[in-house]
């Protein structure tokens, strides 16, 4: 469990974070989102004190981190960095093997890890291993960068930003990627994004920031459906609008209370299209969403009530 | 030109062998502490970004002292030789080393390090296995600018007894040679390119290779120069020295004869063109040379403190040179030599011929001639000015220019008239006609130690 109390930070030109308390529980894939400059990075580097806070205290299992042996923490804790980060005088083997090496790991055991993990990411070990930065494209790079955090078997996995400067193909692959290791794994993903969409897709729970300010605290379904307030609405507004969210068709009052067993249970984060294609494929599909069940009669109903693309 | 450079090349095969070695050794011996030194500095700076600017300005304001003035300040503190050559050598080539690793390791990407620090690396595995890695290019580039820079400076060390390639270009220039000009220079450059070349190739090997190798060379070095200082002879007793040229060469080998003709159990050591007139002297002070042949003139002009006038009268002139001498430096001045070389006035043949000109009072009437002295004997109250005063001369145009270049000058009709030596050769070689001193103005230059 990752407790964040009452971290303020002051740079020179003011505030980056100020008064901030947020807690994270174990296992969760926690997305801390907000738009350029919000702090959302800081607090994120503050959790391994790559960011010193001016006050307040930050605890790794109930451990301040301002007391612990902060090579050994961030040994035991993976890290990706935007565009994988990678050493370009090291091959993708040696910049894998860094945080297990420095554990003082065996190096047979280090290399059949890295094999496990190259394969886990859809990278062949026979191509990949010697190859130089410089011959990777941005994705494989990022592969590489996640195979680098996950290495040593950590408990928690920081992410800053890791696929904002992807095209948007690979950053797709990448995210179902992290969603999969993370479902797979037991360990704790905390990462930050200043892209909407991204944090609405992979969020167990997400933070949103501004200002190094917290502004609201839920999951993707709680915040679309009740923003806190006209930044976090703002925020989010044009992506709402864009993808039709089923947890905007629940709330918008159609349907029925749900009863029985209902052919088709759709998460709130999927769209009206994945409905749509589920009416194409069984018209008289009956879907389900938290507890309200929709026919595709109700579909017509909400598309006719859309207007001009901006309808809530 | 081509067939002098292989003839000289083959007459001076041994001596050019060892100073290009020389030169290779000095040169070395900067590079390698100048990098012992640059490198870690920079290293333990990087985190003093102030102390680190503040030393990079220091080595370029080092850099901007001209090669010749550092020497120059070296000497009463370290002496003559090998020693402040090197030190010369590594002060300059210090700001390219450790601006380049300075700068290489500075300008490493900023997302690089934090990575580093984020997955907790060691300091030694963050400063051998990024940084250094990492600004490796920079570092080698500087190393080559820096080993270019010393193997051409070095040439100057041939000018306070450090010998090497430049003692052949000084050689060159002073005696009019241009083969051992075009030798000394020559040798040189290939030095450097070649220098250059073996950087950029060693540049391809792996990081630690290069350590080991280095390792390597340094004891192998460190045990051959060892072994070397530890085996040599150890006869050596006497040193002598001479100036620049093949007159105080001659000189210095005679002297080595009759001292070896006479005690069997000393061995002298002769050191030709060890340099000019105030190396060699602080040279004697310092006890590295024993011996070297100097003219009374130029001890009490320039050597001795105090007004010394020079007397015209050769023995009253080198009782009281010597009584100065010993008195301030604790010295010996032989009884000199059955040698005599004076100032001057030197026309040629067909401009003495077409004025009528045999003696000093001649020139007078003729301020035309355009005159080509040494800058010395332009300055020197013993020079143009005592003669300005003593004769009434008035050239309407002196020019200064090396005392080595004005004979040709005057050959060639550049000049009209130059002040001579009266034992240079150069005299009968253009045939050229001294002029009579008839009111003894100049003083007698003995040589005597």
């Amino acid at each position: 469990m990752i407790e964040i109390k009452q971290v303020t930070k002051t740079y020179a030109d003011g505030d980056a974070l100020a008064n901030l308390t947020l807690t994270i529980d174990d296992g969760e894939l926690f997305v801390l989102v907000g738009p350029s400059g919000s702090g959302k990075t800081t607090l994120l580097r503050s959790i391994n004190r790559l960011v010193v806070p001016t006050s307040g205290q930050v605890f790794v299992d109930g451990v301040d981190v301002a007391t612990v042996d902060l090579q050994d923490l961030r040994r035991h804790t993976g890290y990706v960095l935007q565009s994988g980060a990678l050493f370009p005088n090291m091959t993708v083997e040696q910049n894998a093997q860094i945080q297990m090496e420095a554990l003082g790991w065996a190096p047979a055991k280090m290399h059949d890890r890295i094999r496990q993990l190259m394969h886990r990411v859809d990278l062949d070990p026979e191509v990949f291993l010697d190859r130089k930065p410089s011959e990777l494209s941005g994705g494989e790079a990022q592969r590489v960068g996640i195979v680098r955090a996950l290495a040593p078997n950590p408990k928690l996995v920081l992410m800053d930003e890791p696929f904002s400067a992807l095209d948007p193909l690979s950053r797709r692959q990448l995210q179902s990627l992290v969603r999969e290791l993370h479902r797979e794994l037991e360990t704790t993903f905390v990462f930050v994004t200043h892209d909407m969409r991204e944090a609405l897709q992979l969020a167990d729970h997400l933070a949103v920031i501004h200002s190094g300010r917290l502004q609201q605290v839920g999951t993707p379904a709680d915040i679309m459906a009740k923003p806190a307030n006209d930044f976090v609405r703002n925020f989010f507004d044009d992506e709402i609008a864009r993808s039709r969210y089923m947890q905007q068709v629940a709330a918008s009052g159609l349907g029925k209370v749900a009863v029985g067993d209902e052919t088709v249970t759709l998460d709130g984060r999927d769209t009206i299209f994945d409905w749509a294609a589920a009416v194409q494929t069984q018209p008289d599909v009956v879907v389900r969403v938290g507890k309200t069940r929709l026919v595709a009669a109700d579909l017509i109903t909400y598309m006719a009530r859309m207007t001009g693309g901006d309808q809530q | 030109m081509l067939q002098q450079v292989w003839s000289y090349i083959a007459k001076n095969q041994h001596s050019i062998w060892l100073s290009l070695l020389q030169h290779i050794e000095i040169s070395a011996l900067a590079a390698i502490i100048t990098i012992i030194i640059a490198i870690p500095l920079a290293v333990a700076l990087l985190n003093h970004r102030r102390a680190g600017e503040f030393v990079l300005q220091v080595a370029s304001v080092i850099q901007t002292i001209p090669s010749l003035a550092i020497l120059g300040l070296l000497i009463p503190i370290v002496g003559i030789g090998t020693v402040p050559a090197v030190i010369a050598l590594v002060l300059y080539a210090l700001m390219p080393i450790f601006s380049n690793t300075y700068a290489g390791m500075t300008n490493i990407d900023p997302v690089l390090l934090e990575a580093a620090d984020a997955l907790g690396v060691s300091r030694r595995f963050r400063l051998f296995r990024i940084l250094f890695p990492l600004a490796m290019p920079m570092i080698l580039s500087g190393i080559r600018i820096g080993v270019v820079m010393i193997i051409g400076t070095a040439t100057l060390a041939a000018l306070i007894g450090g010998g090497g390639l430049g003692t052949y270009i000084l050689l060159g220039i002073q005696t009019n040679n241009n083969a051992a000009l075009i030798v000394g220079a020559l040798l040189a450059a290939v030095l450097a390119l070649l220098a250059s070349w073996l950087i950029r190739v060693l540049s391809k090997v792996p990081l630690k290779r290069l350590l080991i190798g280095l390792v390597a060379l340094i004891v192998v070095g460190g045990g051959v120069y060892g072994v070397r200082a530890v085996t040599a002879p150890k006869t050596t007793n006497v040193t002598i020295a001479g100036k620049m040229g093949g007159e105080p060469e001659v000189l210095i080998n005679m002297y080595k004869e009759l001292i070896e003709q006479d005690n069997s159990n000393v061995h002298v050591t002769v050191k030709a063109n060890f340099g000019g007139t105030s190396f060699l002297f602080k040279a004697l002070k310092s006890g590295k040379v024993d011996v070297y042949p100097e003219f009374t003139g130029t001890v009490l002009q320039s050597l001795v403190k105090g007004d010394q006038t020079v007397s015209h009268n050769q023995n009253k002139a080198y009782q009281s040179a010597k009584q100065a001498l010993s008195k301030q430096f604790g010295m010996t001045y032989l009884r000199p030599m059955q040698y005599q070389n004076d100032y001057a006035l030197a026309v040629t043949k067909a401009t003495a011929q077409k004025y009528h000109l045999q003696n000093f009072e001649d020139l007078v009437s003729h301020p035309e001639l355009i005159a080509g002295f040494d800058p010395d004997f332009y300055a020197q109250e013993d020079g143009y000015p005592g003669l300005k005063k003593a004769y009434g001369l008035n050239f309407t145009q002196v020019k200064t220019m090396e005392p080595s270049l004005r004979y040709e000058a005057l050959a060639k009709g550049r000049i009209g008239v130059t002040d001579a030596y009266t034992t240079d050769p150069q005299l009968r070689q253009y045939h050229l006609v001294v002029l009579k001193d008839s009111k003894h103005f100049f003083p007698s230059y003995q040589v005597h130690h």
